[in-house]
């Protein structure tokens, strides 16, 4: 039950941390998109539609990343450019999202696709215990396990990464040196949007094998909150992601193994979780984020 | 703005904001013609706004192999032609009105609050107990003024979370408020699945039918209820708190800057404390109407995205408690033609969303009348 629990937890994890990695670039730029929802939405319905097209499921995870990229442009263009609220924009292209996927996904509710098959990793996947946990799953997963650290070493050990968290720290720095802050907000928002994007590919072309109306199901917020969760550290991002996968797949398990459990109440736990660690953690957590973040929180323009 | 004055925009750019500036005078003109003709140019700015997002609708529409001028049409006489229908969407904008305000109150201190989702919700579980608890006891208007009272402390403690966590440990409302959304909405499906399930229920649990006396009276004749008229005091009662009065007044000069409200040795914390403790309230009094005036129980999609309407309902309107109450009705109107849509064109109801958010997305980049550093 417990190897149960860690599988679940690695195959559910897998979404939310993409959607987290890409919010971290976003936010690590100085912008916060509620949108990513919506874009892990049309990654969804993108990744599913180019699949079903095509029969070749790793053009749908491209097709995934583009339709997300899509969204977070638009969020890029009302909030770096127009100057609009961050908040406001991102709910509003959740909406956006949601509208554009029921009336294009209608078409796709009972399609079959050739979706991702589980790809048990020869001689590592017979190990016991650690094999069916991490290593008898998708190749998104697998994927996933590599993308964490490549973007903490892009974010941290490059130029572009400093670039981006200049931008986020101290945009005015990028001016003096002449770097544009649009442009650097603008691709870390739209790489955002792509990575959101993947995530809701794997939602439907590898963990669920279908498409229905409203499927991500708050999942990219919770990766909104994951990126707090994890102070805007991709490798957090990785452990926080499994963590809220496990919570999600608790109540399944557990209900498999045949206890009778109210699944609501452990839906709620990854939640609460979070509110409890930014209750204790709460100030050091602020600490950690970027500056020019913090600014979109304390002085957001409510006018 | 710090960007632009760093040199890092083009002289095109620098133009073309000059361009704008002085094509839409400052907020407050000196004399009249100015404010006429900023008046003037907002109008246009909405105009092409509005046209633009139903433009970009019809071409959705379009691609989908629907015709976009039968679907407007099909809207505007089966939403707006037929009385029964303008009374669904003026029963419908009630609490978005209502939520639309725990955003308005908030928003004037310089707070964001993303939680009339989940503090509508928790209204609604405040009222169900009250209506779960007293109705046996007690008469039933005493239940409906229970059920009120219930749902505005149940909103206002909800929100209280948010604050004391903005306020002790420095965590921004705008995190706290959306994470508590899904708490509320987790104990919501808890309660109508375990211990207030309706075993009568069939299909979908919901939790036990509000008794009839309890139902919130309508006016003779119509199908609304007063939870309109509620809507409606709230947003008078809200105008004036915040225009007429010293708390109203030192909520915005705390939105205005916090430092120098601190400094002038204005109550900081009680002033951000009672936006937001109001603020859930009122969605509390959101939740309240749609409990005991629309749905009359708890069910799974109970209140389903009332409070992310309401939020953009207030942004639509800038955080004007008169304006919210058009804002609202339109944002009502455009939801209740989703219905007639999936019924006279069988396009999927959600996909009024798309108008939904196109109208926004114009109207919140290209109808600011000042460009707003991000």
């Amino acid at each position: 039950m417990i190897i149960d629990l860690l599988a679940g937890a690695v195959r559910g994890g897998t979404s939310i941390m993409y959607a987290g990695l890409g919010e971290t670039v976003s936010e690590r730029a100085g912008v916060i998109n509620l949108g990513t929802e919506g874009s892990m939405l049309l990654g969804a319905l993108g990744g599913y539609a180019v699949t079903a097209h095509t029969g070749n499921p790793w053009l749908g995870v491209l097709g995934g990343a583009v339709a997300g990229a899509l969204l977070s442009l638009v969020h890029a263009v009302l909030v770096v450019s127009r100057g609009a609220n961050q908040f406001a924009s991102g709910l509003t292209l959740y909406f956006l999202a949601l509208g554009v996927t029921a009336l294009f996904g209608v078409s796709y509710v009972s399609t079959q696709i050739n979706a991702f098959d589980d790809v048990p990793i020869p001689g590592l996947s017979d190990i016991p215990g650690i094999g069916p946990v991490l290593f008898d799953h998708d190749p998104l997963v697998y994927i996933a396990f590599f993308a964490a650290p490549a973007i903490w070493w892009v974010l941290f050990r490059t130029r572009v990464g400093l670039l981006v968290r200049t931008a986020g720290e101290r945009s005015e720095a990028l001016g003096v040196n002449g770097y544009s802050v649009k442009a650097v907000r603008y691709w870390s928002t739209i790489a955002g949007g792509a990575l959101a994007g993947i995530g809701g590919a794997h939602i439907s072309i590898a963990y669920a094998d279908s498409w229905f109306e409203n499927m991500i199901a708050g999942r990219g917020f919770i990766a909104v909150a994951l990126v707090i969760f994890a102070m805007w550290n991709p490798i957090r991002i990785m452990a926080g992601a499994y963590l809220f996968g496990a919570a999600l797949s608790l109540a399944s398990v557990l209900q498999t193994a045949g206890y009778a459990v109210n699944q609501f109440a452990l839906a709620a736990i990854p939640f609460v979780l979070t509110l409890i660690v930014l209750a204790v953690l709460g100030k050091r957590t602020m600490l950690a984020a970027p500056d020019e973040l913090s600014r979109v929180f304390d002085n957001s323009r409510t006018a | 703005m710090s960007q632009e004055t760093k040199g890092t925009v083009d002289g095109t750019a620098a133009v073309a904001a000059a361009i704008v500036a002085t094509a839409v005078p400052a907020e407050v003109p000196t004399d009249r013609g100015p404010r006429i003709s900023a008046g003037w140019s907002t109008a246009l700015r909405w105009l092409v706004a509005v046209l633009a997002g139903l433009i970009l609708f019809s071409a959705f529409v379009l691609a989908n192999g629907a015709d976009p001028i039968a679907v407007y049409s099909d809207i505007w006489t089966s939403t707006l032609t037929q009385s029964g229908q303008f009374q669904q969407i003026i029963l419908r904008a009630a609490p978005i009105a209502l939520a639309g305000l725990a955003v308005v109150v908030p928003a004037r201190a310089g707070l964001v609050n993303v939680g009339g989702e989940g503090q509508l919700i928790i209204g609604g579980i405040g009222a169900a107990a009250a209506a779960l608890w007293l109705t046996p006891l007690m008469s039933p208007w005493v239940v409906v003024i229970a059920m009120m009272l219930s749902a505005m402390v149940a909103g206002a403690l909800w929100a209280g979370i948010a604050a004391t966590m903005r306020l002790v440990v420095k965590v921004n409302e705008a995190v706290t408020t959306m994470l508590l959304n899904y708490v509320a909405l987790y104990t919501m499906l808890f309660l109508i699945l375990g211990p207030w399930k309706d075993p009568k229920a069939l299909g979908q649990s919901t939790s036990v039918e509000l008794n009839d006396a309890a139902k919130l009276p309508v006016i003779a004749g119509t199908q609304i209820h007063i939870g309109v008229i509620i809507a409606v005091i709230a947003a008078i009662a809200v105008w004036f708190a915040l225009t007429r009065t010293t708390w109203g007044f030192r909520l915005s000069v705390v939105g205005g800057n916090g430092e120098a409200a601190r400094r002038a040795g204005m109550p900081v914390v009680t002033l951000i404390l009672t936006a937001l403790l109001i603020g859930g309230a009122l969605a509390g009094l959101a939740g309240f109407v749609q409990y005991a005036g629309m749905e009359y129980k708890l069910r799974p999609t109970f209140g389903l995205t009332i409070g992310y309407v309401a939020f953009l309902a207030s942004w639509l309107s800038r955080h004007k408690p008169l304006p919210l109450l058009v804002a609202s009705v339109v944002l009502a109107a455009i939801a209740v033609s989703g219905n007639s849509l999936q019924i006279n064109s069988g396009l999927p109801a959600a996909s009024v969303n798309i108008l939904m958010g196109l109208l926004l997305v114009a109207v919140l980049g290209w109808t600011s009348p000042r460009k707003a550093t991000s």
